[in-house]
C-alpha cells in the first residue's frame, strides 16, 4: 500500500487514500504516549458520562425532570430490556457494569461524529480489548462459581443428549468458541466497525476536499457529491455506533446468561 | 509502545490490530473510575426512585383495591344481615300466626265445652224442676179437684175410692188430649209426657194398692 | 502487501471485496427472514427485532474482521 502511496506522491497531485496511518496520532506537547487524541477523548468522554449522570441523579424525584428521565431511560433500557430479557432476575448484580459499559462504548463511539473530536476512541483496539477482557473474566467467573471449575467446562463442552462420537468433534469446538473466539470477536467487531466507519467518512471528506482544493472547475463542483454523501454517512455512523454499543452489551449479557444457565 | 507505533508509522502502514499500552491503561482507569462512581452515586438513586415509583403506583392501586374489598365486604355483611332480619321477621310472623290460631282454637274449644257444660246443667235443672213440678202438681191437682168437685156437688166425697177414680179419669182424659196435641210435637216432650204419665200411673197404682 | 500494478489499488482490497460477499448474503438472508416473520406475525416484532439485530451483528463481524485483515496482512 505504501508503495502505491509513494508512487502517487511522486506524481504530485495524486489523491492519497486514507489508511491505518490516519489512526495514529502524535503525542501532544511533552511527548508522553498518555497524551494523545484518543486518550484525551477517553478521559473527556468518561467525564461527560459521569457529569451527565450526576446531574440526572442529583435531584432525583418521583416525578423526573428531563435530565433524570433520560438518565433513567438509559439505565432502564439496560436493566429491563437487555438484562431482563437475557439473564432475568438474577442479572441485577450485572446491571451497573453493563450500563456503564453501554454508556462508555456509546459515548466513545459517538465521539467519531462529534465535531472537533471527530475520532472514535473505540477504533483504537486498546479500549475494546480491555472491555472484552473484563466481560470475558466476568462470564467465566460467574460460570465457574455457579457450576464449579470442572462443572463449568463440562457443561460448556459436553452438552447432554448427543451421541458419544459427536463429542470428539464438539468438545474442542465449544471450548475454542467460548473461551478463545468470544473475546476476540467482541474486540474486533467493535474496533473494526469503528475503524471502517471512520475510514469511510475520511474517504468521503478527504476526497471531497481533494476535488475542491486540488482540482478545479467541473471537478470542484462535483465535490458536492462526496460531501453530501459524508453527511448521509454521518447519520448512518451514528446509528451504527449506538447499535455496536448495544450489540457489545447484549452479547456480554448473553454470555453471562449462558454461563449461569444450567443447560448450555 | 510509542516506539512501536512510530516504527510502524515510519514503515508507512501501522497495524490497527496492535494495541497501544497507553490507551489500554487510560481506558481501563477511566472505565473503572466511571463504573465505581456510577455504581456508588448514581444507580442506587435510580433504583431507589424506581422502587418509590413502583411503591407509589402499586401502593395506590393496592390501597384502592383494599378499600374496594372492604366496601364489598361491608355491603355483603349488610345484605346478609338484612336477609337474616327479613327471615327472622317472617319466622316470627309465622310463629305468631300459628300461636294465634292455636289460642283461638283453644278458646273456641273451651267456650264450646263451657257452653256444653252450661247447656247440660240447664237441661238437668229443667228436667229436675219439671219432675218436681209434675209431682207437686199431681198431688195438688188431686186435692184441688176433689175440693172443687165437692163444693160443686155440694157433698163431701167421702169415698176415697170413688174420689180417686174420678180424678184419675179426669186426668187420663186430660193426658189423652195432651198426647193427641203433642203427637206432632217433639218426641222428647212426648216421651217425657208418657214417662211422667206412666210414672204417675205407677204412683197411682202404688197409691191404690 | 504490495501489488505490481501501480495506481490500481491494492490486491488486499480486492480480496476483501470478495470476502464481503459472504456476509452480505448472510445479512440479506437474516433480514429477509425477519421481514417474513414480521409479515406473518406482526405481534412478534419485538422478539424478532432483537434476534435479527444479533444475527446481523454476528454476520457483519465477519465482514468487519475481513477489513481489519485486509489492512494488516
Amino acid at each position: 500500500m505504501h508503495l502505491v502511496n509513494v508512487a502517487q506522491a511522486a506524481q504530485g497531485t495524486q489523491f492519497e487514500a486514507p489508511g491505518p496511518g490516519d489512526f495514529e496520532f502524535a503525542p501532544f506537547l511533552g511527548g508522553s504516549a498518555f497524551l494523545t487524541k484518543p486518550t484525551l477523548i477517553i478521559v473527556l468522554g468518561s467525564l461527560a458520562i459521569a457529569v451527565l449522570f450526576w446531574l440526572a441523579a442529583r435531584r432525583a424525584s418521583l416525578v423526573p425532570d428531563k435530565g433524570q428521565f433520560i438518565g433513567e431511560s438509559v439505565y432502564g433500557f439496560v436493566r429491563d430490556t437487555i438484562v431482563g430479557d437475557t439473564i432475568g432476575r438474577e442479572g441485577r448484580a450485572f446491571v451497573p457494569y453493563l450500563t456503564t459499559l453501554f454508556c462508555f462504548i456509546a459515548v466513545l463511539n459517538l465521539s467519531g461524529i462529534i465535531p472537533v473530536l471527530q475520532f472514535p476512541a473505540t477504533s483504537k483496539i486498546g479500549v475494546p480489548l480491555f472491555l472484552a477482557l473484563v466481560s470475558w473474566v466476568i462470564f467465566n467467573y460467574v460460570g465457574i462459581r455457579r457450576h464449579g471449575f470442572l462443572g463449568y467446562f463440562k457443561a460448556m463442552m459436553f452438552p447432554p443428549g448427543l451421541p458419544k462420537l459427536i463429542y470428539v468433534l464438539l468438545a474442542p469446538l465449544e471450548f475454542f468458541s467460548t473461551v478463545i473466539i468470544r473475546p476476540i470477536t467482541l474486540t474486533l467487531r467493535l474496533t473494526l466497525n469503528m475503524f471502517a466507519g471512520h475510514l469511510v467518512l475520511l474517504v468521503c471528506i478527504l476526497g471531497g476536499e481533494f476535488l475542491l482544493v486540488e482540482k478545479g472547475g467541473v471537478l470542484a463542483a462535483l465535490s458536492i457529491v462526496p460531501f453530501g454523501f459524508s453527511i448521509v454517512l454521518t447519520f448512518f455512523e451514528a446509528f451504527v455506533q449506538v447499535l455496536q454499543a448495544y450489540v457489545f452489551v447484549l452479547l456480554s449479557a448473553l454470555y453471562i446468561a449462558g454461563a449461569l444457565a444450567d443447560e448450555h | 509502545m510509542q516506539t512501536l507505533a512510530t516504527v510502524l508509522a515510519a514503515e508507512g502502514a501501522p497495524n490497527p490490530l496492535l494495541p497501544h499500552v497507553s490507551e489500554i491503561i487510560v481506558g481501563a482507569v477511566a472505565f473503572t473510575l466511571l463504573l465505581l462512581f456510577l455504581k456508588s452515586k448514581v444507580f442506587p438513586v435510580f433504583e431507589r426512585v424506581y422502587a418509590e415509583r413502583h411503591d407509589a403506583i402499586e401502593g395506590g392501586m393496592e390501597r384502592a383495591k383494599r378499600l374496594e374489598e372492604e366496601a364489598k365486604q361491608t355491603l355483603e355483611q349488610y345484605r346478609e344481615q338484612l336477609a337474616e332480619a327479613r327471615h327472622e321477621a317472617a319466622r316470627l310472623r309465622e310463629e305468631a300466626r300459628e300461636q294465634g290460631a292455636v289460642i283461638i282454637a283453644e278458646m273456641r274449644e273451651q267456650a264450646q265445652a263451657e257452653a256444653r257444660r252450661l247447656t247440660a246443667a240447664a237441661h238437668q235443672q229443667i228436667e229436675a224442676d219439671k219432675a218436681a213440678a209434675l209431682a207437686q202438681l199431681r198431688i195438688h191437682v188431686g186435692t184441688l179437684a176433689t175440693e172443687l168437685a165437692s163444693r160443686i156437688v155440694g157433698e163431701v166425697l167421702q169415698d176415697d175410692e170413688r174420689q180417686r177414680a174420678v180424678v184419675d179419669r179426669f186426668l187420663d182424659g186430660l193426658e189423652a188430649e195432651a198426647t193427641a196435641a203433642a203427637a206432632a210435637g217433639s218426641a222428647t216432650v212426648g216421651a217425657a209426657g208418657e214417662a211422667s204419665t206412666s210414672r204417675g200411673g205407677a204412683g197411682r197404682g202404688a197409691g191404690g194398692s | 502487501m504490495t501489488g505490481n500494478i501501480e495506481n490500481l489499488g491494492n490486491l488486499n482490497m480486492i480480496g476483501y471485496g470478495l470476502a464481503a460477499i459472504g456476509p452480505g448474503i448472510g445479512i440479506g438472508l437474516i433480514f429477509a427472514a425477519y421481514i417474513n416473520g414480521v409479515a406473518r406475525q406482526p405481534e412478534a416484532r419485538g422478539v424478532l427485532q432483537g434476534i435479527a439485530i444479533l444475527g446481523f451483528a454476528l454476520a457483519e463481524a465477519l465482514a468487519i474482521i475481513g477489513i481489519g485483515l485486509a489492512f494488516v496482512l
